[in-house]
């Protein structure tokens, strides 16, 4: 019987390894400091970057070249060579930057400054800073509309998210969603902003043209208390059918079906999940596990977790090369 | 020199006292940063089937109450009481379903107990620590009164100054170990989760 079973395993697993691509993930470690560089063809650690303090909002260029970390408690943000895997450079932003959004082109980078109430605009190419945008208090999440016109900025204390137009960097509207909104992210379409509110326990749909909440996304799992659901992180497909909700110390991604608003599937991943990131064939979903210390992998069409690794102490946020 | 050794224990005290006041007003006596949840629930670390049949009946199973034991005792690494988990449901077969909800089940009510226990023992240091840093300044302003009196009586300072030096030094002591054992409910977290979730994927 066990044998069969790991019979039909090793096939299954080599079905789903043959035809995928490899590729390199890059998790920050917010408590050790640390970005650990996962490669997704043998699911483990291949590297751990010595980073600054307090790594949290992480990304690529649009290029691949090169990974971005704010490191909050250094009041910078420094660039890791792709190729290399050392820290080469470093960019301009306000004190304790947490979470940064960049233009479709790759060539503007808005970053949220958690203590100094702004947002820093920086040109990517000449890795200068060419501005600031007064937001709310304690800017929070971050991003920007597919046409790249408007960014969108939450923030924790005024439950708030801020439409910013790019051109003018004025505020444009301002639509109040519950309690510390955390995470923003549109569909591929432009046609909805969800954004997760983490005390609220709720993630908001906003129609983004009218600056309206058409809808809301509501988390029920028995036997836990509502205040262990905490919507962070979300991540929709590009047919924008489905999107994962990470819930935080509910230990589960939540999986919603996005034309009826409803959860269809609570995945049990790992302690305090925080942030998630496709693989760019969109087969795997990746987890940030912020207490359990590791990454969840995902089966995206399955809808099941197939894979845990280690990474550094409270893993944050996660970026997949392009 | 022994007057010195106290003003710094006695402002060492007075920033450590005021420092690590809880921030949670339901909890006044928890004395960590890390927030006080009293109770892991079960939702929390299990998405597998309903252990309401289960109850107590992993106690009277002598071979899971033994695993239980073993695995939850912190001095067994998490890497080999994961494989124990393994090795123990490969082996169980046909009960393979009803072991691991035993197995769950027992580690669930001792991790949670031995959780509740240091957290328990923790609000219990706290107490005993605000008292002692009661006295300590009660002894301070003693000795300040002894040291200005005329004639002094030097055997007197001398005595209380002892005193107060190794009333700070275990008050220091303690506070050193209150925050090394604040990340103990996390680790205990940290193990229920993790031998949870093996117990699941093997089930699947």
């Amino acid at each position: 019987m066990s044998r069969i079973w790991r019979v039909g395993l090793l096939s299954a697993t080599m079905l789903a390894a043959a035809p995928a691509h490899a590729f390199i993930a890059y998790v920050s470690n917010e408590k050790s400091n640390t970005v650990s560089v996962i490669d997704t063809e043998s699911w483990t650690v291949v590297k751990t970057i010595k980073v600054g303090q307090r790594p949290r909002g992480i990304d690529f260029t649009r290029d691949g070249k090169f990974v971005m970390v704010a490191v909050g408690d250094d009041d910078t943000i420094q660039v890791i060579d792709a190729k290399t895997q050392a820290i080469v450079d470093s960019l301009p932003s306000g004190p304790d930057p947490e979470l940064f959004a960049q233009d479709a082109a790759g060539k503007v980078l808005y970053v949220a400054n958690e203590n100094d109430n702004t947002v820093t605009v920086i040109d990517l190419e000449k890795r200068v800073r060419l501005g600031d945008i007064q937001v709310g208090v304690e800017p929070e999440g971050m991003t920007i509309s597919p046409d790249g016109k408007t960014l969108i900025n939450t923030s924790e204390t005024t439950n708030m998210a801020h439409f910013i137009d790019t051109a003018t960097r004025q505020i444009v509207a301002n639509v109040l969603v519950d309690a510390r909104p955390r995470f923003a992210e549109f569909k591929h379409d432009s046609s909805e902003l969800w954004i997760s509110s983490e005390i609220g326990g709720t993630v908001s749909i906003i129609d983004p043209r009218k600056h309206e909440v058409i809808g809301k996304v509501t988390f029920e799992i028995p036997g836990l208390r509502k205040e262990a659901i905490q919507p962070v992180g979300i991540g929709m497909t590009k047919d924008d059918k489905t999107a994962f909700v990470a819930l935080g110390p509910a230990n589960r991604i939540a999986v919603v079906d996005t034309a009826t608003r409803k959860v269809t599937k609570y995945l049990l991943v790992g302690q305090r999940v925080w942030h998630l990131a496709f693989t760019p064939d969109e087969k795997y979903l990746l987890t940030t596990n912020g207490v359990s210390n590791d990454v969840s992998v995902i089966d995206v069409a399955a809808q099941k977790v197939i894979k845990t690794i280690q990474v550094g102490e409270l893993p944050w946020g996660i970026a997949i090369a392009p | 020199m022994n007057l010195r050794i106290l003003l710094t224990a006695a402002l060492a005290l007075a920033m450590t006292s005021g420092g690590s006041r809880a921030a949670d007003p339901r909890y006044p006596d928890w004395p960590c940063t890390q927030a006080k949840v009293p109770e892991i629930s079960l939702a929390a670390v299990w998405a597998g089937p309903a252990l309401d049949d289960v109850q107590n009946s992993w106690k009277d199973d002598a071979k899971v109450s033994a695993l239980v034991s073993k695995l939850s005792a912190r001095k067994t690494p998490i890497d080999e009481a994961e494989k124990s988990v393994k090795d123990f449901l490969a082996a169980s077969a046909t009960d393979k379903t009803a072991n691991a909800k035993l197995l769950f089940a027992g580690l669930f009510d001792t991790l949670n107990a031995q959780r509740s226990q240091v957290m328990n023992g923790l609000e219990r240091v706290s107490r005993k620590q605000r008292e002692a840093a009661d006295k300590i300044r009660e002894e301070t302003l003693q000795l300040q009164a002894l040291q200005g009196t005329t004639p002094r009586d030097e055997a007197k300072v001398e005595a209380l100054s002892n005193d107060l030096i190794w009333k700070t030094r275990i008050f220091e002591d303690r506070h050193k170990v209150v925050r090394f054992v604040c990340e103990v409910p996390t680790a205990i977290d940290q193990r229920l989760f993790a031998l949870g979730r093996v117990i699941q994927q093997e089930m699947e």
